[in-house]
């Protein structure tokens, strides 16, 4: 069950559009917020308070690579892989993450701390390589940077 | 013609008295036991069919429908009929079935295949049709039976092995057995024992 | 008026034409995939691309409009490549399983591949596979996701027809699929119209899976036996068994739409319990014997019966064919000169005079399509989505795509609610006094123009209060639904028999008809029936006042509960039964158990054994619809044809069977070779018939009048006045009664009783049907979740359920689709049979027994037992 402030969050942005059904995708994020991830149990209860069909926020969130459809680490690490931050060294970078971690794309260390994956274009190109952990952005990566980045994690 | 017509003539005048002594002696057949009595000592061509010898004919033969597995053992017909539908003379009925316990390559099986050998003209175009390379017109030719039902012939009886494996070449004489049963006459070929009659 | 050239060819065609459709008219095809008639545009697969000349990129025809002066071509190099290109595309990701698939041999995929695809690809990629499996997604759907091609019919036949919308397009790009919610089992309609729709074998049907290639069935267009909308359907068999019915895009109301019960409840066909010999009693029980036998003791029976001078009954079902009804009626009236005569649906005179005076029946009506014309659409007094689901889907359809109101009005929550724009829900049985208080509204607002309103005297006791208190309806949802009708031009109102099986003050309907047409609106009337013949039962005179095409007489003969009624004094020395279960279907079965027992002697003509056939002296096998040829007269009267897909299983057709009884009787003229010189003859009795013969029925039916041979039919039909002398109706008003019995403290619940989406009557047919069974395996009792907590009853908990009359153990299901203090049991069930529990009060006026609704408590078992 969604906690009665995320419900509360989502009666209160459903009350922004025009439409109910406008609100499902902050409310998805409502729900990942709430769960660390898109549950099946929160798409549904989406569905209830927007009054749609449970089918259509299953559309929504499985269309969307920002909705977290499995559980996640802790600190979510998204490389961007396009091209801007491929020129400059994204599979690098990938692979010093996946050897620092011991884990490779898509998945989670044993710990739950770290999730790795790789994104499509996060809108950093001028800073590339980047990547995005949680909600912040680190820019211009070098080795010594994600070294420094990871410890701080820890 | 003419030239050689006169000189029969000729001769069956002039020779009268040899062909005479010839009668007598029994030349020409002695001539022709003496041939006969060559051939004793040469191999023979004449095929001891049915009771020793059986002929096995090519991989390219058209005979008996067979229904055959892959290496690991599941049935590759999976009932699609299209042999039915290719069949000029609809001597095929294909009904399929589902069946999960992995019996075949797909989820598809055929529950019955049937194929009516009183109407089948041995054409192939079925084993052409066959997407799975399922079924094969094998080298059984012995088809005669003491009954009509007999010529109906089902899935059960030709998925089994065939007497004859697909990858031996054929086109050899085997020894073979001949062997009566109530519902048919079989020739049971030993693949060991085999010549070529050329 | 747009000229446009395809191909050269040029053609003047109206605006906004699409250009795939002007194409055809030219006599181009264009080849389509995700393009579907009836649904919303969405052009996602390109197949269909055309070269508009003077535009640099290929425009899809299916959502171009033609404009004037366009040049199109639909077979250039251009166009051809692409298409080809596309193809190629879709098989890009589609597996070649074909020789598994179920699809093959119709697949349209495989269809416009080998008319236009490539013949290679050069994709050498390992297709995506969502699947190792194929798995199941419902009672009827199983999936096959790898081969779906992202067409979203499925999605939108879902949404937009059906409305369930359970299907969805999931992920995004190369990985997009087509299913339900997380996979989940479906709870739906299971209807099957998204495996009807879908161009490949993603989705496929379970009841017909791996059983057969569509080269190998012999099809029939037939007419589904399942309700009174009368889709047309083409019933496949594979030699004599029916394997699956499916429904063609052109033909028929429903436009390749069916419901679960049409689409899949054709195993009692070849079910094994039919019965298939006719059986003679000997002593107390059954023994199979021959026709000649059988057809004698029947002779001996009813000639027993005649010289007592005992009556003589008749009931046939109004399944049977139009032909079989007449020829029944003909045995009846005819040859053992009786009256005593009806068809299941338990009407009596009244209430057939009232129900089709205000409905117009005998003058005609209008197809369903001419009645969704209309502004404001009025449905009372049926349970539209579950008894007649098509009809549901056609509204549904219709308007999305313009703007309608609709206003349902039923105690129960139906699926069409959520297309409505105002959904009253009121007490079962107070219909009537819905539209009284509607009524009393726009009589108040229009008081100098209704001044001559017949009946409006009956209007001045009728106050807000007392409505609301007997319908248990806001008021604010008669006076909205007041305002939608006051504010619309044109009004359709559909009405359905259900009004007439409950005492209710159904004249206001009348007076609110004729109050709209005074105030300057155009009131549209559209009955529903709930039986597949139900309005030809009426048209062939199965009824004891009415003879062939309407002709009212003022007989003496009883109707069904009249002849039960006698029965149970005694007074019935024959009863003859064609097709109908009248234990299971009459109110009170105990009543009726024991009028059969008093009866003489019974005969019972049907195809599946019922509770019926054990009290019967001669059973006659049936024949089903798929065994027969002959014609349905559907709730817009449209006659239709049924066709025989098989030979009767019983050896004889139903009309074979009457006609061989009368021959028995000493009758000479009833015989006929088939069913079409039936329909000649009766054609020659009945004005409105005399122009229809089986052959012009061909291929979607033609509704009557057709006076004679060279004329079309009559799709539009109603008159603005009622064909009274003066112009106005006569009134046959009563007070409204309560209903006979009311909730009381030991009794606190109403059970209100009628038909699921699911089942058919007796549920004898649909019941064998495993597709249909397993949707809705038990009967379970609706329960509001506010009783729920009163009673402190769980979901799916077995309870008894007792009234003052019977009692039986029952599971409940909890759900919000009844109101609170209302139950709801449907009467399909054999285990359950509801009428054990339900009333025997007739209605004073149509005597009607008020099979709606009676008193009854439940109780926990544990403890109990």
């Amino acid at each position: 069950m969604l906690s009665e402030k995320a419900v509360k969050e989502i009666e209160e942005i459903t009350t922004r559009y025009p439409v109910k059904r406008s609100a499902v995708m902050p409310a998805l994020f409502v729900v990942q917020k709430e769960y660390g991830y898109v549950t099946e149990e929160g798409m549904r209860e989406v569905a209830k308070i927007l009054g749609l069909r449970p089918i259509l926020v299953f559309e929504v969130a499985t269309f969307y690579t920002m909705y977290n459809k499995k559980p996640v680490g802790k600190y979510h690490i998204q490389v961007c892989r396009n091209i801007s931050c491929s020129l400059l060294g994204a599979e690098h970078v990938v692979g010093i993450i996946e050897r620092k971690l011991g884990i490779k794309v898509k998945e989670t260390t044993s710990d739950k701390r770290f999730t790795l994956s790789e994104v499509e274009c996060l809108g950093s190109c001028g800073t590339a390589p980047m990547m995005q952990i949680n909600d912040k952005y680190y820019e211009s990566l070098t080795e010594p940077m994600i070294d420094d980045i990871l410890k701080s994690l820890k | 013609m003419n030239e050689l017509s006169t000189d029969n003539h000729k001769n069956s005048s002039s020779l009268s008295i040899k062909d005479l002594l010839k009668k007598v002696f029994f030349i020409d057949l002695i001539q022709g036991l003496f041939i006969t009595f060559n051939y004793t000592f040469t191999k023979t061509i004449t095929e001891r069919y049915p009771d020793d010898e059986k002929w096995i004919p090519y991989k390219r033969f058209r005979g008996l429908h067979t229904l055959n597995r892959n290496k690991e053992g599941k049935e590759l017909c999976v009932g699609c009929e299209l042999c039915q539908k290719s069949c000029p003379t609809q001597c095929i009925t294909v009904i399929p079935m589902e069946d999960k316990t992995g019996k075949g390559i797909a989820d598809r099986i055929a529950y019955r295949w049937e194929i009516n050998l009183l109407r089948c003209m041995f054409c192939g175009l079925c084993e052409d049709a066959c997407p799975t390379e399922a079924l094969k017109l094998g080298r059984e030719y012995e088809l005669a039976s003491f009954s009509m039902q007999r010529q109906i012939r089902s899935k059960e009886e030709l998925i089994k092995p065939q007497p004859i494996p697909v990858e031996f070449e054929g086109g050899v004489i085997v020894r073979a057995t001949l062997e009566k049963g109530d519902k048919e006459i079989k020739v049971k070929p030993d693949l060991s024992v085999q010549k070529r009659w050329w | 008026m747009a000229t446009v050239k395809i191909n050269g060819k040029e053609i003047t065609i109206d605006d906004g034409t699409l250009i795939l459709d002007a194409a055809k008219t030219a006599g181009f095809d264009i080849p389509t995939m995700c393009f579907h008639a009836r649904l919303s545009k969405l052009a996602s697969c390109r197949v269909c691309l055309v070269e508009i000349v003077g535009q640099k990129k290929l425009q899809p025809s299916c959502v171009t409009p033609v404009m004037h002066g366009m040049e199109v071509l639909t077979e250039s190099p251009v166009v051809k490549s692409a298409r080809s290109s596309m193809i190629e595309l879709l098989l890009a990701n589609h597996p070649l399983d074909c020789p598994v698939c179920d699809k093959g041999g119709e697949c349209e995929l495989q269809d416009i591949t080998f008319k236009f695809g490539p013949r290679q690809s050069p994709f050498g990629d390992n297709k995506r596979r969502f699947n190792e499996e194929d798995y199941i997604l419902s009672p009827v759907i199983v999936q096959n996701a790898n081969r779906c091609i992202q067409c979203k019919r499925c999605v939108r036949i879902c949404a937009e027809t059906v409305g369930v919308g359970v299907l969805g397009s999931i992920e995004r790009g190369a990985k997009t699929g087509e299913t339900s919610f997380v996979r989940e089992y479906l709870d739906c309609d299971h209807c099957g119209n998204c495996i009807e729709v879908c161009p490949v074998g993603s989705l496929m049907s379970r009841s017909y899976r791996y059983k057969s290639r569509p080269w190998d069935l012999k099809g029939v267009d037939t007419v589904c036996v399942y309700c009174g909308t009368g889709c047309q359907l083409t019933v496949q068999a594979r030699k004599d068994e029916v394997v699956r019915v499916i429904s063609k895009p052109e033909e028929g109301i429903n436009n390749e739409t069916l419901c679960a019960r049409g689409r899949y409840g054709y195993s009692f066909i070849n079910s094994i319990d039919r019965l298939l010999v006719p059986m003679v009693r000997m002593g107390n029980t059954l023994e199979p014997t021959t026709w000649e036998d059988a057809v004698r003791a029947v002779r001996n029976g009813l000639s027993e019966a005649i010289n007592k001078g005992k009556k003589i009954g008749g009931i046939a079902s109004s399944r049977l064919s139009n032909e079989e009804l007449y020829l029944f009626q003909k045995l009846m009236r005819g040859v053992l000169k009786t009256n005593n005569i009806d068809s299941g649906s338990r009407w009596d005179t009244a209430a057939v005079k009232t129900y089709a005076e205000i409905m117009e029946l005998s003058k005609g009506g209008l197809s369903i399509y001419d009645a969704l014309n209309t502004d404001t659409l009025l449905i009372l007094g049926f349970g539209i989505s579950d008894e007649n689901p098509v009809t549901d889907y056609i509204i549904r359809r219709i308007s999305g795509n313009k703007k309608m109101n609709i206003i349902m009005a039923s105690p129960r929550g139906m699926k069409l609610d959520n297309s409505a724009v105002l959904s009253i829900r009121h007490n079962p049985g107070t219909e009537g006094v819905i539209i009284g208080g509607i009524l009393k509204l726009i009589y108040d607002k229009n008081i100098n123009s209704l001044k001559n309103l017949g009946g409006k005297d009956y209007l001045k006791d009728l106050s807000k209060e007392k409505v609301s208190d007997i319908t248990k309806t806001a008021w604010q949802d008669i006076e909205a639904a007041s305002g939608y009708i006051m504010a619309s031009n044109t009004i359709t109102v559909a009405v359905g028999s259900d009004v007439l099986r409950v005492p209710s003050r159904i004249e206001f309907l009348r007076m609110l008809i004729e109050a709209l047409r005074i105030l300057g609106k155009d009131v549209k009337l559209f009955p529903l029936f709930d039986r597949s013949n139900q309005r030809g039962a009426l048209e062939m005179g199965v009824h004891p006042d009415i003879l062939p095409g309407y002709n009212f007489i003022d007989g003496d003969g009883l109707g069904a509960d009249g002849i039960i009624d006698a029965a149970s004094r005694g007074e019935v020395g024959a009863l003859y039964l064609a097709g109908e279960d009248i234990l299971s279907d009459f109110p009170d079965g105990v009543f009726a158990r024991e009028a059969l027992r008093q009866t003489k002697f019974l005969v019972v003509q049907d195809i599946l054994p019922t509770e019926t056939t054990e009290f019967a002296d001669v059973i006659l096998p049936g024949s089903s619809h798929a065994e027969k040829d002959g014609t349905f007269t559907n709730g817009e009267r449209r006659i239709q044809l049924v066709r025989k897909a098989i030979e009767p299983l019983g050896g004889k057709a139903d009309w074979e069977t009457i006609c061989l009884v009368a021959k028995a009787l000493g009758i000479k003229n009833m015989e006929y070779s088939s069913p079409s010189e039936i329909w000649d003859e009766l054609a020659g009795l009945a004005p409105m018939f005399a122009g229809v013969n089986h052959k012009k029925l061909e291929p979607d039916g033609i509704q009557w009048p057709c006076p004679d041979i060279d004329h079309p039919g009559t799709a539009i039909m109603y008159t603005e006045k009622f064909n009274r002398p003066n112009g106005k109706a006569l009134f046959n008003f009563r007070e409204h009664i309560a209903s006979a019995e009311v909730p009381d403290d030991k009794y606190p619940l109403i059970l209100s009783t009628g038909r699921r989406r699911q089942h058919y009557n007796n549920g004898s047919m649909t019941r064998r049907s495993n597709a249909i069974f397993n949707q809705w395996p038990e009967e379970s009792l609706e329960l509001n979740p506010f009783d729920a907590r009163r009673f402190n009853i769980k979901d799916s908990e077995k309870v008894l359920a007792s009234s003052r009359r019977g009692e039986m153990e029952v599971k409940v299901h909890v759900t919000d689709r009844v109101q609170p203090g209302i139950t709801f049991l449907a009467f399909h069930n054999r285990d359950a049979l509801t009428n054990l529990l339900t009333n025997d009060a007739l209605d004073p006026v149509c005597k009607i027994p008020e099979y709606k609704s009676c008193a009854i408590k439940i109780e926990k078992l544990n403890g109990h037992k």
